[in-house]
């Protein structure tokens, strides 16, 4: 009896030894938060971090479905910032649903074209997405002409700085941050979508095994088309909310080196962190939320305790290969 | 033997670099000048140099982004050292760019991590060392080096010409004719036929992300030489670059095949694309839609070809 209780917590903890690794540095972390600052551990400053990182975790949400489908797509920053460049533009004269509509589209038909490309003229999603990010790049610089202009309209900003059920006292509840909350119903839809719906499973059969999906009678190319096409709609989601808080933008991605390339890096680095498998196949929504957490939690103590960017990027890229280096481990002892 | 249809198909990057020179040539009086020739050469060196650390992991089945920060790291190290002693300078460059390169060689064959993975992981780490080590640009570089490596007669940019030669001979020999070359096809093109036919599969993947990584720290020293300076984010740019040379010179992002000849031929086509832009009285911002466009259709033709050819065979 006892030894069989053993035997199965074994097993569960083998099971669910990913989430097991990330939730045990997450405490960690935040243990040594709370030790050092005792106000790191209050709901207002761990709610703040979420609200700070709403965006890379919707955009993480987006790179996690296309790793699934076995590929990755490096143009999500890309879209992200020409979503909140070209937004504030036309925002410009306080229009509101125009400009929306205007950026899904564009959202939309970057990401069909990058899904079309990939699925039907069989071009490898790295060169497509990659491409695509570079030929952004551009457009944003003809467009803009290297510089900002314009503002988010007044109902974007109320909308992305909202918090609902505030507390009315001095130092009370600061309210749960309504962007916060759209990216939980996100990642709870999509984990919906992943785990319960044939199309979820489509998606991940394919990442698996692209061509044991396609004799299986899996539609590849418009899982594919999809998959792309989402991604590119929920970039534009966080480039929107970004503008809302940004208010008037003005560039921060760097010159030359590709607009957004830095963000979409991090995306793929909160997607593997969380346990998503590169390869495809295995992962979730909710592994790729608990991934942003770790990393926006670091960052944060990290920022605390007077460590800037350059130790941030820097121990960023020693969680990435310690946790990645500890599953693959993994993967091969068992 | 060289009849049409396989200059179409095989050597088309080579084609396009002619005809874009040519136009330009055609065209702007100014783009027949040895001065604009100097000017793509000394910009076309570190994206041929950092195209080749891409070209031969590609080649092998793999990526390396960390190719554009050793590049970086690579310049804030000389800005730091190089006011104490030049020797040190390259000598301290060229041991921690090997150092990066065996960690990620190691990270990709014992801990079986993806190529991609641990070298984004290292990307990050070696972003903020340089950040920590140069934290703004600036800097000193020292004056012989950049006379030695930039050496120009008249206006003929000599030293960045004899680089690019140097460097295409070595690198196409390397991969044509040498053992190791062979090696790099055969683990990238069949990694389990490879091992079976005695290929030292993760010593060759170690091999090449440490040549990967020297030859990006190279490219860096030039690079210090040229913006005479350092600044951490010098390299993140070539990153890009890098792997749009690789692809837009037919190597396929599959493993196992491809060359280096193509990537120094797209290089050379990425790096005047400024200057014929330029010529065309068009904003250099346009570039990166050209590059892009050009990234694409090259592909979607080199896989259209690659398809039909599977097929005939079938």
């Amino acid at each position: 009896m006892n030894s069989n209780f053993i035997q199965s917590m074994k097993d569960s903890m083998r099971k669910n030894l990913q989430v097991s690794i990330i939730l045990a540095a997450l405490v960690v972390i935040m243990a040594v938060a709370g030790i050092i600052t005792p106000r790191f551990l209050t709901v207002n400053h761990l709610i703040g971090i979420l609200y700070l990182n709403s965006m890379l975790g919707i955009l993480a949400l987006s790179q996690t479905l296309v790793i699934l489908s076995g590929g990755i797509d490096m143009s999500v920053g890309a879209i992200y910032w020409l979503v909140v460049m070209i937004g504030a533009q036309l925002m410009g004269d306080g229009a509101l649903w125009g400009p929306i509509l205007i950026c899904l589209a564009i959202g939309t038909a970057i990401g069909f074209i990058n899904g079309f490309c990939i699925a039907r003229l069989k071009i490898p999603y790295v060169v497509m997405t990659l491409a695509m990010m570079i030929i952004i790049t551009g457009i944003l610089y003809v467009a803009t002409g290297g510089g900002g202009g314009g503002k988010s309209a007044e109902e974007l900003t109320q909308f992305s700085i909202a918090r609902i059920m505030k507390s009315s006292q001095k130092g009370g509840f600061n309210g749960l941050p309504v962007r916060t909350l759209l990216w939980i119903g996100f990642v709870i839809v999509f984990g919906f979508i992943l785990n319960r719906t044939s199309f979820g499973w489509k998606i991940r059969s394919l990442g698996s095994n692209c061509e044991s999906s396609r004799l299986s009678g899996i539609r590849i190319e418009r899982v594919q088309i999809l998959t792309y096409t989402l991604s590119g709609i929920l970039a534009v989601i966080a480039g929107l909310l970004y503008l809302g808080q940004a208010r008037t933008p003005y560039p921060t991605f760097q010159s030359g080196a590709g607009v957004g390339a830095n963000l979409t890096l991090q995306t793929i680095a909160a997607v593997v962190i969380g346990g998503t498998m590169f390869s495809g196949g295995i992962g979730g929504a909710g592994k790729t939320m608990l991934g942003v957490i770790v990393t926006s939690v670091l960052y944060s103590v990290l920022g605390m305790i007077g460590l800037h960017e350059e130790w941030q990027v820097m121990l960023n890229g020693v969680i990435i290969l310690v946790i990645v280096g500890a599953y693959s481990r993994m993967e091969t002892n068992n | 033997m060289l009849n049409l249809k396989s200059i179409l198909t095989k050597h088309y990057v080579y084609l396009i670099l002619i005809i874009f020179w040519g136009l330009s040539f055609a065209i702007s009086p100014f783009f027949r000048s040895v001065s604009t020739f100097s000017a793509i050469f000394i910009s076309a060196v570190p994206i041929i140099l950092i195209g080749f650390s891409q070209t031969i992991v590609v080649i092998g089945r793999g990526f390396d982004l960390s190719v554009g920060s050793v590049a970086g790291l690579a310049t804030a190290i000389c800005s730091v050292l190089m006011e104490k002693s030049l020797f040190s300078a390259i000598l301290v460059v060229v041991a921690v760019s090997l150092l990066i390169g065996l960690i990620n060689g190691i990270g990709v064959t014992f801990f079986r991590m993806e190529p991609f993975i641990m070298t984004l992981g290292m990307m990050f780490i070696i972003n903020g060392v340089s950040l920590i080590v140069r934290p703004s640009p600036g800097g000193y570089i020292c004056d012989s080096l950049k006379n030695v490596l930039l050496f120009s007669v008249g206006d003929f940019a000599l030293a960045p010409f004899l680089i690019i030669v140097a460097a295409g001979i070595i690198g196409v020999l390397l991969l044509r004719k040498k053992a190791l070359g062979r090696m790099i096809y055969a683990v990238g093109g069949d990694p389990n036929a490879a091992r079976m036919s005695g290929v030292a599969v993760d010593r060759t993947r170690i091999l090449i992300f440490t040549i990967s990584s020297l030859v990006a720290g190279l490219a860096g020293i030039y690079l210090a030489c040229r913006i005479s300076s350092g600044n951490a984010e010098a390299g993140a740019r070539y990153l890009f670059d890098s792997f749009i040379v690789v692809f837009m010179g037919g190597t396929m992002v599959t493993g196992g095949v491809g060359g280096f000849s193509g990537t120094l031929a797209a290089s050379l086509i990425v790096a005047s694309l400024v200057f014929i832009l330029q010529f065309f009285g068009v904003s250099s911002w346009y570039q990166f839609i050209v590059k892009g466009l050009l990234l694409v259709v090259v592909a979607g033709i080199q896989i259209s070809i690659f398809h039909r050819r599977s097929k005939l065979n079938e």
